[in-house]
């Protein structure tokens, strides 16, 4: 019964699997599944795997924090970023006032 | 009216204005002239009315070509290229301007400007870099957007603003840049460069500037600025100007978006769509999951409603009950079948007397036979009188011809034998019939 021992007969995690790649075998296995002409053991292997999926894909959407930075160069010429604000509805940044306009 | 004075005359706008329409209309040198110049800022009008400028190194001129002059135009009208115009020169005194209202035009070779951007395109083409196989894939969902625009401009605020409706979550790093005059190039190009470094983490970038004049975008004409494009890791995204102007950067860009609002449309996927999209294959996974797990559960029901699985004891009962039924009619079949036979043999009342019967029948018979036998022999017929002959043979004598006279015959009798001799012969039927005569 209890099979999670061994690397390889656990699921496996899709670690550097993309996101697009991702999403297009989650597709695949839910045709597969619809088609039913897999047995019973490959099916749950599949059902687990597009669990799995699934779940990366929601992380993966998630994962990233809205964040406006602009680059500005400080002393000495390094390059830094800068957090910004911007209106939404505009895409404005809104604390624009001592920014560059260049990195020159 | 407005003859010379030597009172200091005040004049209406519209005065002085009506005034200088009248010396430049009416003069003749400024009527039906050729007038050669390079086309920048055109303006195709809905109505059909085209405004553009002429210009040269130095000087620039507006000039209106209307929907009636036009309507004969023979070739494309584009920026940059030098052109040949005739017409008029005629004040707009809405606007205190002039102009040159141009009644034909005929082209006149390629610009300056075009040129140099031509021959650079032609080296660049050697070069390999617009090489359609050395484009690279957009990211389809990326982890950080570069942006090199103005950080002023139309541009940014339109990328922001696009890219935050799709993705509300995404991240964006902005490099500034100036996106026209001398220092644009230079700009540019750093900008792209400072985005490729791995630290921001960026994986795809959108570089350009809103919309302008032919002059605005030379920039991304610029050599320097196409190479920055080019040689950019990142997969890079041009994004310059209005969906008509084309400058070089698209060309070597992995991807040329028409503007920069369809450029942050093109980097940026809807993550709305994304999780309809996620949750649409989730659920025909456990939609599908669950009916094969349904398909399964009729199967083990269709098994479980055997009458073996709802009531194992009463298929046991039943063979229980039919093993009962069989030994029952064995057992009576067996005692039926006894006391028939017993019952038969005590009918028969005595074995003995039946074989005494059955040998007095048998003996009787063969007595009969016997006497019919008697009957048939010839000891029989002897008894009732006979005699047979023999002859000295002992064969039996049939005929008269068989003997001769003075032979010794035996005469066989019931008792006993006569030895005679025979004295005559006659011949002829004992029954005065005679077979062989």
């Amino acid at each position: 019964m209890e099979k999670k021992k061994g690397g390889k007969g656990g699921p496996e995690k899709p670690v550097k699997i993309g996101f697009e790649k991702a999403l297009k075998e989650l597709e695949e296995i839910a045709t597969r599944l619809e088609e039913g002409d897999i047995s019973l053991d490959e099916s749950i292997r599949q059902f687990e795997k597009g669990v799995q999926l699934a779940r990366f894909c929601r992380e993966r959407l998630d994962e990233a924090e809205r964040k406006i930075e602009i680059l500005q160069k400080g002393e000495g010429g390094r390059v830094k970023r800068k957090k910004v604000d911007v209106e939404e509805d505009t895409g404005e940044i809104t604390n624009e006032d001592d920014l560059q306009g260049s990195l020159l | 009216m407005n003859d010379n004075s030597e009172q200091q005359k005040v004049l209406t706008v519209s005065e002085i204005t009506k005034s200088i329409k009248r010396t430049l209309e009416g003069r003749a040198d400024f009527n039906a002239i050729w007038v050669k110049g390079e086309i920048f800022n055109l303006t195709l009008h809905s109505s059909g009315h085209i405004y553009f400028s002429l210009r040269d190194d130095d000087a620039v001129i507006a000039a209106v070509f209307f929907r009636s002059a036009n309507r004969n135009l023979d070739f494309k009208l584009k920026e940059g290229i030098s052109v040949l115009v005739l017409g008029n020169i005629t004040v707009y005194e809405k606007r205190g301007s002039y102009q040159i209202n141009v009644s034909m035009m005929k082209p006149e070779g390629v610009g300056d400007l075009q040129k140099r951007i031509e021959l650079l395109k032609l080296k660049l083409v050697k070069e390999g870099l617009f090489d359609p196989a050395k484009k690279r894939p957009i990211p389809f969902l990326p982890r950080r957007l570069g942006v090199a625009t103005s950080p002023t401009g139309a541009a940014v605020r339109d990328i922001i603003k696009v890219a935050l409706r799709r993705y509300p979550n995404m991240e964006i790093v902005i490099a500034p840049a100036i996106v026209q005059g001398a220092d644009a190039p230079v700009s540019i190009a750093r900008a792209i460069e400072e985005l490729n470094r791995p630290e921001y983490g960026v994986d795809c970038i959108i570089a350009g500037r809103g919309g302008g004049s032919f002059e605005d975008l030379m920039p991304f004409n610029e050599e320097i600025v196409v190479r920055a494009f080019f040689d950019s890791r990142v997969p890079i995204i041009s994004a310059v100007g209005h969906q008509i102007d084309h400058p070089l950067c698209d060309d070597a860009a992995d991807l040329a978006a028409p503007t920069p609002s369809a450029a942050a449309e093109l980097a940026v996927p809807e993550k709305k769509e994304l999780k309809e999209e996620l949750e649409y294959y989730r659920l025909r996974i456990n939609t599908a999951m669950a009916s094969i797990m349904e398909r399964l559960d009729t199967r083990i029901a269709n098994v479980t409603r055997l009458r073996i699985f709802r009531d194992p004891y009463e298929i046991v009962n039943r063979a229980e009950q039919l093993l009962a039924d069989m030994s029952a009619r064995i057992l009576m079949c067996l005692r039926e079948k006894v006391a028939e036979n017993r019952r038969r043999l005590l009918i028969i009342p005595d074995i003995r007397l039946l074989i005494k019967n059955r040998l007095d029948n048998k003996l009787h018979s063969f007595v009969m036979a016997l006497k019919a036998l008697e009957q048939l022999s010839p000891l029989g017929v002897l008894q009732r009188g006979y005699a047979v002959p023999l002859d000295e043979t002992g064969a039996v004598v049939r005929s008269v011809r068989d003997v001769d006279v003075g032979e010794f015959l035996k005469v066989l009798m019931q008792d006993g034998s006569l030895e005679c001799s025979v004295d005559r012969i006659k011949p002829g039927g004992y029954h005065g019939k005679e077979k062989r005569g």
